[in-house]
């Protein structure tokens, strides 16, 4: 014993590297056997001998471990061939069920690869000893473990190549492998070298293709039952049953006691009537065991089953004792086979199922969590099955039920009135499409109170581009909005009072701007009086004298509406804009000024300039307060000098820009950002916000603006993007 | 040159001002003409007879007061009535220091405009009656030979015949019959008739070289300032 327990270091260091992947399995072999744990201890210490304690590592365990699981293989293939011993039906050489190869096949599956040598060299221990009591010649003794060992070779090496490890029975395609490679293709091969042997040896009195025959049925029985046992069980199985509930665990118990009984009662002769219809009693506690405890259910009660079976075959009960003793045999293995293979596949797929909708509900619940944490209503709505679902935070959010069905129409009902017709308009396109579409609007809740939110969603069609679901997601912003709409307000505010600050320095010239048609109307009203004291008017003359008034007149409200149009609250409403007409309106503006300043103003205004998308009165402000710059600018230039060119220009289809060239003191020439800074201001009284507030409205539009020095001046000019091709940033 | 027309005339950048005011001052009785600008008056040829002008003063070009001073070094008689929509002190002054007739904010009292340009054009006319008088005198100024012309800016200065022959370096009597004959030239009988005459014809009086020490025990200064 001590011989197949010993590791050797090199054989140690290589097992190293498969700790995790054991570690698993072996957890749960050892539990299985309890009893191994006492076999191994006094081995473990003797192992120690020169190391301390202290010192032991997982590497160690792990060497201790694939002994004991060695040792395992060993007690149990020993075992299993006493009980194939048993389950031999004299004179017949070949049992009706032998496990040892199962066993085998089982550990072989389970283990590491670089630990099978071990597993094959405690098999063979176990062979040796076992065969060695009923008489067999060494020679042919080493001639079945070459066939029983190939048989588990073949089917595990297929195996593990086509699934991987670890080997679970609990997909339908690991189960198919299982039953092609481990059940069919193994016994299959090897029971033509079993035979060959049987013959080569003159052993027995057996043709070759009847033991081949027997063979093959006893292996492939074994296999469906005592490897499917061993491999179900030791990957998970004994960690399952802990965790089965009181009332699971008692169903477990009520099932395995009936399943019993009605074996026993069927197969060990307790009817009196050997009536083969019979046979199906036990299916309904197969089907029980595979559909409520899974793979490891069905495994278990098929092993419990076969046992009995073959029992009461092997005592001469039952309904498969009527026949010869290979008849028999035959029959109860047939019967065995094809009853446990469906259940075998049914729990596979039972498990599978159950485990598709525990994922998708773990994930159902990640999703919920993240959409919780994250404030976002998801929902998708099913349109083939007519099924609708929505997170608890997205029903809070729209003031849904938790149960009333999700439709379109009824999302549409909460949806602002306002927006109600742009939100249709974009899931309309959206499924006239394939794009998914993302729009912003507000929520009226029932509640009355509203939301903006933020909607993202697509439709999803079937193979055949019918559409099968709508899913989507909707985030809650209105604390941004609100936030962003303060922000606003508080930039318009500031805009206005720079307006009503301009306005206030234009004030002398403003007023001499209103002075002219109220000059001309109080002279022409003077003149008119004049006449009519002189006797009759000439009626031709003095229709032009009044209409000359009436045409004054609305030009001096026209300058009013102006000053009130310009300095009043606007409401930020932008509207496509031709910067040629902005150029003029601020230049009527400033008329009076200019000429008090005695300033020149070219203009080179581009023909056919393209629209742009903006606030008339905030663009007005800004070229209002490029020119005031300008002028201040030019103070100190001789009043022969004083000239400033304003320019239009279109880029590549793409932006308009305006620049406001002067021929004043130019801008500091170390920093000429300096001036668009907070505060920075070069006139004795100024605040230093106007520039600011210039740069902040092209950026809102946006623009950009900059400044240069030029010759004998400065030059201030902003792009503004064309109506309709907002990503001039390429351009720029 | 006694029976010449008045011309009234408004320079406003203003089409309406403009309009508003020919038809104010054709109700006044007065033919005004219109101008856009300084330039386009500049461009019309010189009215010979008593001439208002009503100006803006802040116009593209060459505004109010720079029109005003280009009018004085031409030495015409124009009078000036600005009228400004927002009067700021130190323009106001300025203008009225070179001699405007008055100064308007707009809009302004049609009577007040109307007696402006009414009293300027009494100035026109008076500034023209003595340019006319200047023009007379500088005719019989003409006669004079150097000699006489320079003992005449002597003597209204106040100087004895004694005093100029000292001046001149010449003879009392030299002086005395040049005295005599520009008495006699320019048909004037006093040296109070001399000293007006030559006032109005813009003579001024001779001035002493710097440097000469000569006293005149009896020399009587501002009599003509």
């Amino acid at each position: 014993m001590n011989n197949l327990v010993f590791v050797p270091p090199l054989a140690s260091r290589l097992l190293v590297g498969y700790k995790h992947q054991g570690a698993y399995f072996l957890a749960h072999e050892k539990q299985r056997v309890g009893k191994m744990k006492t076999l191994a201890a006094p081995l473990q210490l003797s192992g120690l001998g020169s190391r301390s304690k202290t010192e032991r590592s997982d590497a160690q365990i792990f060497e201790w471990r694939v002994a004991g699981i060695a040792l395992c293989v060993f007690v149990g293939y020993y075992l299993g061939a006493k009980v194939g011993f048993a389950l031999t039906f004299h004179p017949h050489p070949v049992s009706v069920l032998w496990p040892p190869n199962s066993i085998l096949l089982a550990a072989l599956l389970l283990m590491p690869k670089r630990t099978w040598w071990l597993l094959l060299l405690a098999a063979f221990a176990a062979h040796w000893l076992v065969q060695l009591q009923s008489n067999v010649p060494p020679r042919m003794i080493f001639c079945w473990f070459i066939s029983n060992s190939c048989e588990a070779f073949i089917g595990a090496g297929s195996i593990r190549f086509l699934i991987g490890s670890p080997v679970r029975l609990d997909r339908l395609r690991n189960v198919a492998i299982f039953c092609l490679c481990g059940v069919f293709l193994g016994p299959f091969l090897s029971s033509f070298l079993d035979s060959a042997f049987v013959a080569m040896n003159h052993w027995g009195e057996g043709r070759y293709w009847e033991i081949w025959r027997i063979r093959f049925t006893s292996n492939v029985l074994a296999a469906l039952t005592v490897a499917a046992f061993i491999v179900t069980w030791a990957t998970g199985g004994i960690d399952s049953l802990r965790q089965l509930s009181r009332r699971r665990l008692l169903e477990g118990i009520c099932l395995l006691l009936g399943l019993i009984t009605i074996s026993f009662v069927l197969f060990n002769g307790m009817v009196p009537e050997k009536d083969s219809a019979l046979l199906y009693v036990p299916l309904p506690f197969l089907l029980w065991a595979a559909v409520r405890f899974g793979s490891q259910g069905a495994t278990a009660a098929i092993s419990a089953v076969a046992f009995l079976a073959i029992l009461g075959v092997a005592n001469g009960y039952g309904p498969f004792s009527e026949k010869s003793a290979e008849q028999n045999a035959l029959s109860v293995q047939v019967f065995l086979i094809f009853m446990s293979m469906p259940l075998l596949f049914l729990a596979a797929i039972i498990e599978e199922r159950d485990k598709a909708e525990e994922a998708s509900r773990e994930r159902d619940e990640r999703i919920g969590l993240a959409a919780e944490s994250a404030n976002l209503a998801l929902w998708t709505i099913d349109f083939l099955r007519h099924e609708s679902w929505m997170s608890d935070k997205g029903r809070e959010l729209f003031g849904f039920a938790a149960i009333e069905p999700l439709s379109r129409e009824l999302f549409l009902s909460r949806v602002h009135p306002e927006d109600r017709e742009a939100v249709d308009a974009a899931i309309e396109s959206a499924r006239a499409g394939s794009q998914s579409f993302e729009i912003e609007y507000r929520l009226l809740r029932p509640d009355g109170e509203t939301r903006w939110l933020i909607s993202r969603g697509r439709y999803v069609r079937d193979d055949r581009g019918r559409v099968r679901e709508l899913v989507g997601v909707a985030i809650d912003i209105t604390e941004q909005v609100e936030a962003g709409l303060q922000l606003r307000l508080q930039r318009e505010e500031m805009a206005r009072m720079s307006r009503v600050s301009s306005m206030g320095e234009l004030t002398a010239s403003l007023a001499h701007e209103l002075n002219q048609p109220l000059t001309a109307i109080a002279s022409n009203a003077a003149a008119g009086r004049r006449f009519l004291a002189q006797g009759p008017p000439e009626t031709k003359m003095f229709e032009e004298l009044l209409a000359d008034v009436a045409a004054d007149a609305q030009r001096a409200g026209q300058i009013i509406h102006g000053i009130h149009h310009f300095v009043r609250k606007s409401e930020g409403i932008r509207r496509p804009i031709n910067l040629n007409e902005i150029v003029r309106e601020v230049l009527r503006l400033l008329h009076s000024d200019l000429l008090g300043r005695g300033t020149a103003v070219e203009t080179e205004l581009a023909p056919n300039l393209p629209v742009v998308d903006a606030n008339p009165v905030h663009l007005q402000q800004v070229l209002l307060n490029l020119l005031m710059n300008s002028l201040e600018a030019m103070q100190s230039t001789p009043a022969a000098k004083r000239r400033i060119v304003i320019s239009t220009t279109c880029q590549a289809n793409s932006s308009v820009a305006v620049s406001v060239r002067d021929y004043g003191n130019g801008l500091p020439a170390d920093d000429v950002d300096k001036v668009f800074s907070h505060f920075y201001s070069t006139k004795p009284n100024g605040m230093g916000m106007g520039l600011t507030i210039v740069r902040s409205i092209v950026e809102a539009h946006g623009g950009k603006l900059s400044a240069e020095n030029v010759e004998g001046g400065a030059r201030f000019f902003f792009r503004l993007p064309v109506a309709g091709k907002s990503d001039m940033r390429e351009v720029a | 040159m006694t029976t010449m027309a008045e011309l009234v005339g408004v320079v406003d950048d203003d089409l309406s001002v403009r309009r508003s005011l020919r038809r104010l001052f054709k109700s006044a009785g007065y033919a005004a003409e219109t101008f856009a600008s300084a330039e386009d008056y500049l461009a019309r040829e010189i009215f010979d007879g008593p001439t208002c002008l009503v100006l803006d003063v802040r116009m593209p070009g060459l505004n109010g007061l720079g029109l005003q001073e280009t009018l004085q070094s031409r030495g015409g008689c124009e009078q000036i009535v600005f009228i400004t929509g927002h009067g700021d002190v130190p323009t106001c002054t300025q203008a009225m220091k070179k001699g405007a007739v008055d100064f308007l904010l707009k809009p302004f009292d049609d009577g007040e405009l109307i007696a402006a340009v009414a009293r300027a054009l009494v100035r026109g006319k008076e500034c023209l009656r003595r340019r006319a008088e200047r023009r007379h005198a500088r005719g019989r100024l003409d006669k004079l030979t150097p000699r006489e012309f320079e003992v005449l800016r002597f003597v209204i200065m106040g100087l004895l015949n004694k005093q100029i022959a000292v001046e001149l370096e010449t003879a009392e009597k030299t002086i005395k019959v040049h005295r005599g004959r520009v008495m006699q030239k320019l048909g004037l009988t006093s040296v109070a008739d001399l000293v007006r005459f030559s006032q109005n014809a813009g003579v001024s009086p001779a001035e002493i070289p710097h440097g000469t020490k000569v006293h005149y025990p009896a020399r009587r200064q501002g009599v003509i300032s």
